[in-house]
């Protein structure tokens, strides 16, 4: 099923872009927090990770489906199986260190609410899929 | 899951590069469907099977050992 999700991120120029407007926001928080440059430079740094990208893309597979998650089926099946153990792999450590904090006989917060917050988005998700297909 | 898409797309005098474009998916998708690393969607066999004018079973053997 075509999104308009998909047709923006079947563009060359999406990621490049999106890891540019990243750049932005990290310079825009930093700004506040009295640190303009250490924002250029997070500014710098996501800025040409886009052009790594852009320069790569026609050499390598990886680059290319970074740059354009949903260009076909196979692209938008990898995105999606990367980004399921990228989340595993981010629960998992959330909860070693949940229990490492609770160990220690310290309070696991932030841990435990940002484990309750996957928790709850990964129910949601599959009550309302399940719904629909 | 095999298939004879290589065998069929040399008959064909296509690459794979040209295949892609007529399946609106990457040169890197047909490599990885030839190469048996990567299973098409059920849409995407059809329009390959009926680009060689086959049928899927034709096409894709998926008891093959």
């Amino acid at each position: 099923m075509q999104t308009l999700r998909d047709t923006y991120r079947r563009s060359r120029w999406f990621m490049p872009a999106f890891a540019l407007a990243l750049g932005l926001v990290f310079l825009a928080a930093q700004w506040i927090g009295d640190d303009p440059a250490g924002g250029l430079v997070s500014l710098a740094i996501m800025a040409g990770f886009g052009a790594v990208l852009l320069a790569l893309e026609s050499r390598s597979g990886t680059a290319a489906i970074l740059n354009r998650p949903a260009h076909d089926e196979r692209a938008r099946s990898l995105d999606l199986a990367a980004t399921a153990f990228a989340g595993v792999v981010v629960i998992s450590i959330i909860l070693v260190a949940v229990m490492v904090q609770l160990a220690r006989g310290e309070d696991p917060s932030p841990y435990a609410e940002l484990g309750a917050a996957g928790g709850v988005a990964y129910l949601v998700a599959l009550f309302g899929m399940q719904r629909r297909r | 899951m095999q298939n004879r898409i290589r065998e069929l797309r040399a008959l064909a005098g296509l690459s794979q590069g040209q295949l892609a474009e007529a399946m609106g998916v990457s040169r890197q998708t047909i490599n990885a469907i030839e190469t048996e690393r990567y299973t098409p969607s059920l849409p995407l066999a059809i329009s390959l099977a009926r680009h060689f004018s086959h049928s899927v079973e034709e096409v894709f053997h998926a008891d093959a050992s």
